[in-house]
């Protein structure tokens, strides 16, 4: 019972920065109907980016997010600008090719500057846990999930009360029909990748006191995040929200009741199962 | 849809073309005759087995339309069912041998022995087996999806492979991999090759399985069953209502690719004599292999030949670290300065770089790929001529 729980509120906790990630990829796909490949290196980057604002200037990580998130969001708006933007209407293969190319670019661009070595992000709290009932709680994982929840709960806001956030549903729903009612739709695509960005940028910041820093990090990730997004339904928040926080679950319950090396293969046939059995997943609306 | 193979497809090849083609295989055959160095060698083996990768994927992914990026599952076929084969042989003819000493007087038991004699090159066509049922395996769950959800698809069943691969430790070695010190020998038309040190060999089985690769591709581009694969590419419901079968035609190009992709596999593991499941299983290798066709022109004959004429030495400059030691080695940067330690240092680490800048470039500017683009720019020509 006490391993049940225990892998229950860790696979919670790191739901939570997967749900992040996910939240970014589905906001992306959701407006402009381009499937990221390059999600978990822009997740790399934010990584990076933590560890050296806490080597070189000694800033937390979890402080740091205040910088990462609109770094990481003119980031991305710089990358929809120059190239995401140009083959928003051309065959999906190339657009996955794109963006799997800008990937490797930046892995490959992170291996140049900085060694394949692994980095390791040590901070006074990297380890210490709280004890609550004879469960061991991280600390790190959970002040991590708890920005996630903040940070979730201010996109939600945002694009449910705010005009621009509406604008920014109003495109994912129909393109067209947005852009008829005067919405300037390339503004939104921007404004949905700088997002997706932040949304990656700010879960790598957030995972990088409890995980090895390296290149090619991002990979991994990125397969999680379509695994999320796919089991949530393509495009929905709520979805990959929830998505994010089963497969953190199922990640830790496979890892304690069946083996941690087989873990990735329990989620990647629950992936395949929903893609042959349900593919417009638990959110979202069917879509031919 | 612009896809350059429909427009370009000739029932024949023109006469010059032949004459052409026959010329550059001669060219070809004679080539490790005049040439003795073994890093040129190198080179053309790896241009070598980046074409059978390329040819491979192109059936499925360049004719058929179905963007597979989950193609190092059947190059680790290849490359495990291989090694592993030889590896289990290698140790029965050292039990063999064992066993032979003791029963020396008798010829019958030694006849008996000789029945578990498992020849170390059978590997090869296990691994193509394998990748065989691997292939009806995953088209019969993937082919059921579709676009960019068949992509992702290819890419966890690929991922499935590789973790079990990894696990499986009694078969596999786990993430040790699997090391090879000799190859055992090989009859090639009646001649017993032993010695594998000059590379001449490999070279030579190389461009076998790059004309096998090819004549493949002919003969697939010119047949009902390259039509069908085409006709599925350009409009799958289309095609359906036509009375073409989807499912049968798309695993059988799957099929047909992954078992020319299983021999890629053999090929590089008994070339390198190494193998591990990030080497030949990994993601990347298998978007790798999709690059090739879609640099050099997807759907092509020649599209991947031209690809990994583009992309081997390019990445091979990086690789060996040709370009940071000739700038060190010019002057024009010191080798004690950052600079310089920084170029000798990481640049070799970055070789995967080229293929992430190449690919952004062809599908932002060139997307019918490299050969497209010069079918383009010299159809344009000929009508400024005329």
């Amino acid at each position: 019972m006490i391993l049940f729980l225990q892998s229950l509120i860790s696979g919670i906790l790191i739901g939570g920065v997967y749900a992040l990630i996910g939240i970014g990829l589905t906001i992306i796909f959701g407006v402009m109907r381009v499937i990221n490949f390059a999600h978990g290196d822009i997740m790399m980057v934010g990584m990076y980016m933590t560890y050296f604002l806490f080597t070189l200037f000694g800033i937390d990580p979890f402080v740091s997010v205040l910088i990462t998130i609109p770094m990481m969001f003119i980031f991305g708006g710089i990358m929809q600008k120059l190239f995401i933007n140009r083959i928003l209407g051309s065959l999906p293969q190339n657009q996955i090719l794109l963006t799997i190319g800008l990937g490797l670019i930046m892995s490959n661009s992170a291996m140049l500057a900085f060694t394949s070595d692994y980095k390791i992000l040590t901070t006074s709290y990297s380890s210490s846990s709280y004890r609550l009932a004879g469960l061991s709680i991280s600390k790190p994982l959970a002040i991590s999930f708890l920005i996630t929840v903040a940070i979730t709960a201010i996109l939600y806001w945002f694009l449910m009360r705010t005009d621009t956030g509406q604008a920014i549903r109003a495109t994912a729903q129909d393109r067209e029909a947005a852009q008829l009612m005067g919405i300037n739709v390339k503004r939104m695509s921007v404004l949905a990748f700088g997002i997706g960005s932040a949304m990656a940028g700010t879960a790598g910041a957030l995972i990088s006191p409890t995980y090895y820093i390296f290149p090619q990090v991002g990979s991994a990730f990125t397969l999680k995040a379509f695994v999320i997004t796919v089991l949530g339904g393509m495009g929905s928040i709520v979805g990959a929200t929830l998505g994010g926080v089963i497969i953190g679950v199922v990640e830790s319950m496979g890892a304690a009741y069946i083996s941690s090396d087989w873990k990735d293969v329990v989620v990647f046939t629950i992936f395949l199962l929903v893609l042959l059995i349900k593919p417009s997943g638990l959110m979202g609306t069917s879509r031919t | 849809m612009n896809h350059p193979g429909i427009l370009h497809n000739r029932h024949g090849a023109s006469p010059l073309a032949i004459i052409a083609f026959i010329a550059i295989v001669a060219l070809l055959i004679a080539f490790p005759g005049f040439v003795e160095s073994p890093y040129a060698r190198h080179i053309m083996v790896l241009l070598f087995l980046s074409t059978i990768m390329g040819e491979s994927w192109n059936i499925i992914g360049g004719y058929t339309g179905q963007y597979s990026v989950g193609h190092a599952a059947y190059f680790g076929a290849g490359a495990y069912g291989t090694l592993i084969v030889m590896n289990a042989a290698q140790f029965d003819q050292d039990k063999l041998l064992e066993l032979k000493d003791l029963a020396q007087d008798s010829h019958l038991s030694a006849l008996l022995l000789s029945a578990h004699y498992l020849h170390p090159w059978t590997g090869v066509l296990v691994g193509m087996l394998a990748a065989l049922t691997l292939s009806l395996i995953i088209g019969s769950i993937c082919f059921r999806l579709r676009g960019p959800y068949f992509v992702l698809a290819s890419i966890a069943v690929a991922e499935i492979v590789r973790i079990s691969v990894l696990n499986l430790s009694d078969l596999t070695q786990g993430a040790e991999g699997i090391l090879i010190s000799d190859l055992p020998p090989i009859i090639i038309g009646g001649r017993t090759i032993t010695d594998f040190s000059t590379k001449v060999p490999f070279y030579y089985i190389g461009l076998g399985l790059v004309l096998l690769t090819i004549l493949v591709t002919w003969l697939v581009q010119n047949s009902k069953l390259g039509y069908f694969f085409q006709a599925i590419r350009e409009d799958q419901d289309a095609a359906h209502s036509l009375g073409i079968s989807l499912t049968f035609y798309k695993n059988s190009a799957l099929a047909i690719s992954a078992v020319l992709t299983s021999l890629a596999g053999s090929f590089y593991a008994i070339y390198i004599k190494f193998i591990d499941p990030t080497t030949v299983l990994s993601l990347d290798l298998s978007v790798q292999i999709v690059l090739i066709s879609i640099i050099g022109g997807i759907g092509t004959i020649y599209g991947p030949v031209v690809g990994a004429l583009v992309l081997v030495p390019l990445s091979e400059i990086l690789r060996s670290n040709y370009l940071g030691e000739s700038l060190v080695n010019s002057g024009l940067v010191n080798p004690d300065s950052a600079v310089g330690n920084f170029l000798t240092e990481n640049l070799s680490h970055a070789h995967v770089l080229i293929y992430g800048i190449l690919v952004v470039l062809v599908i932002l500017f060139m997307p019918e790929g490299v050969l497209g683009f010069i079918r383009k720019i010299m159809a344009k020509k000929r009508l400024g001529r005329s």
